[in-house]
């Protein structure tokens, strides 16, 4: 079984949107959650095909730094 | 030829000196550098530089220990290469530690050496290279003398020059550009960010004093990688940029130098230029969401603006909210400053402000002429920014655009808003705006929020009055007033931003030369 692959929170901020679950499968450039800095939103896509194995971030998450651990893709 | 007629002998010794300097530390201090993945100082110098261009200075100098009667019987090379060469055909100065000799840490004819690399590149003015792996002085001295031999004088005679200052002037004249290959701590590391432009590889660390030296001082346990790797050093603007390894560094070097002047009284190079001055780009049109809660790509408004595949960025890692880079318009090579809305909206934070001052600065030195993209939301907000103080880095990005002393030309391209948008604009520079532009002193939704605060708090239905006077600024910030009252020189239609730009590349040709020399700066805050 391969690394899983891990998709971090490219800027600090807060969690405005999940829109996939632990056993979704995802293609690469899908949107996986959304987050709210500044009165904007910043989509972050999946990197890799896969299945998602792990979701570290909920809807509300507030203060987030950047680099954290949001999901990982097996 | 009768023997006393002849230097035979000395010429005999000469070579072998030059033959022990070729060894380095020797076979087996030059293995150990292989098996850590790291090429050794003429490895570099040789890959860094056109294919046999390397003429070294200083060749045969290091310790030599005689016998009795004068014969060489061991010879330790200056620990510091130093010499001319070629990169792409243009002559530079390039020197840089071994590493196999005491791990870089200067001994007496390397410590010479690696201090002149400076003088000499300002002396015939050329860019300086600089590829640094190695420590600074040691409390033996240099030469790593035993603590019991003493000289009789020591010090540097009390009206020697600094040695500092040639560092300074090399800045002020020539483009110098460096990159730390392994641990560079000390005086090398110094050096290293003394620079236009450095660049470090994963397998190195910066540092002001390395895990010994620290122990022993803060009592705490740290590894060189933690004290002092890129984690650290990319990120904070120490370095410009991060690659992978000693190929990379060694091509953004070349890279760099590529867009730039050999010295301060020259012009930058003009390539070719075969992408079309009047290429218009479609996908601008509908590249800036109207939805302004909605980002997009600035990267791939820059490289569609510029010479295709001119973009060279500079900081990637550090000030995320502003991109800061080098290209070409038509050929001429050009400073570029963007924002980028994905990271904090594209406000300026203070690393951002050292950035984009950084990038002024260079522009300035180089007389290189500057294109802006602009999505500015202002200087970044909120405890931390205050904490890091963003008003004193951001005012001096400010200042240094007010008295920069090259053409530029902006594009407002979405906002421009607050004290922060100034360090946007250089002084009669040019400006054009895209139609999805909105100018004003600060967002509508601050804004609105701080000027009428108490009549929201009032009205029976508070989100919708809100809603309400945040339209009614919104349309106040359009672009189309400014455009009619000649506040901006033109409204453009984005897919026309490079003819725009090319033809005012064409204009500002005739300013150049003039600009050329020194350039210097007052204070800023």
């Amino acid at each position: 079984m391969s690394m899983a692959t891990k998709v971090k929170l490219d800027t600090a901020g807060s969690i405005w949107k999940v829109l996939v679950s632990q056993g979704d499968s995802v293609k690469k450039g899908d949107t996986l959650f959304i987050m709210e800095i500044m009165k904007m939103e910043v989509p972050h896509e999946a990197p890799v095909d896969g299945t998602i194995s792990a979701v570290h971030i909920a809807e509300g998450d507030e203060a987030l730094e950047e680099g954290a651990l949001a999901i990982e893709i097996s | 030829m009768e023997a006393d007629m002849s230097w035979e002998k000395e010429a005999e010794e000469l070579a072998s000196k030059r033959a022990l300097a070729q060894e380095q530390g020797g076979a087996e201090s030059v293995a150990r550098q292989h098996a850590k993945g790291f090429l050794t100082i003429r490895e570099r110098i040789d890959a860094m530089l056109d294919g046999g261009s390397f003429q070294e200075l200083g060749g045969a100098s290091g310790d030599a220990t005689r016998d009795s009667e004068g014969r060489l019987i061991d010879f330790k090379p200056a620990n510091f290469v130093l010499g001319f060469g070629m990169i792409d055909g243009r002559r530079c100065v390039i020197g840089g530690e071994d590493f196999t000799l005491g791990g870089g840490s200067p001994n007496a004819a390397g410590l010479r050496k690696s201090v002149y690399a400076e003088e000499l590149a300002c002396n015939y003015r050329v860019p300086l290279v600089r590829l640094h792996q190695g420590a600074g002085g040691s409390v033996a001295g240099a030469g790593g003398s035993s603590a019991g031999a003493a000289s009789k004088t020591v010090g540097a005679p009390v009206n020697a020059v600094p040695r500092f200052k040639s560092v300074a002037q090399a800045l002020a004249t020539v483009p110098v550009a460096s990159a730390a290959l392994g641990a560079v701590a000390g005086l090398p590391a110094a050096r290293l960010v003394a620079s236009h432009f450095s660049v470090m590889t994963e397998a190195s660390q910066i540092l002001v004093a390395g895990p010994k030296v620290v122990e022993r001082a803060l009592d705490k346990r740290q590894t060189k990688e933690d004290l002092g790797g890129p984690d650290v050093h990319a990120r904070n603007g120490v370095v410009d940029n991060l690659v992978e390894d000693e190929a990379a560094a060694l091509s953004e070097i070349r890279r760099f130098l590529s867009y730039l002047p050999p010295n301060v009284w020259e012009l930058a190079p003009c390539a070719s230029a075969d992408d079309p001055a009047g290429r218009r780009a479609e996908e601008l049109i509908e590249i800036v969401p109207r939805n302004r809660r909605k980002i997009y790509d600035m990267r791939r408004v820059i490289d569609l603006v510029l010479d295709e595949g001119s973009f060279f960025e500079i900081g990637r890692l550090y000030g995320r909210g502003l991109i800061t880079g080098l290209g070409r318009l038509s050929g001429q090579p050009v400073g570029v400053l963007a924002n980028d809305c994905r990271h904090l909206a594209g406000s300026m934070t203070e690393a951002g402000a050292r950035k984009t001052r950084r990038l002024i600065e260079l522009c300035d030195t180089f007389h290189l002429p500057v294109v802006s993209l602009i999505d500015e939301p202002g200087f970044m907000i909120g405890p931390d920014a205050e904490k890091a103080g963003t008003i004193r880095f951001g005012t001096a990005a400010v200042l240094a655009a007010a008295s920069s002393v090259v053409p530029w030309a902006s594009v407002i391209v979405r906002t421009a808003h607050g004290v922060a948008e100034a360090a946007h604009f250089g002084p009669d520079g040019f400006v054009v705006a895209w139609p999805s532009a909105k100018l004003g002193a600060i967002p509508v939704e601050g804004g609105v929020a701080a000027a009428f605060g108490r009549e929201i708090a009032a009205a029976d239905d508070p989100a919708a009055e809100r809603e309400r006077l945040e339209e009614i600024m919104l349309a106040r910030q359009s672009v189309e007033p400014r455009a009619e009252s000649f506040s901006i020189h033109e409204l453009i239609d984005p897919r026309d931003t490079r003819p725009v730009l090319c033809n005012w590349i064409g204009r500002i040709q005739p300013l150049l030369p003039r600009l050329t020399g020194p350039t210097s700066f007052s204070i800023r805050p």
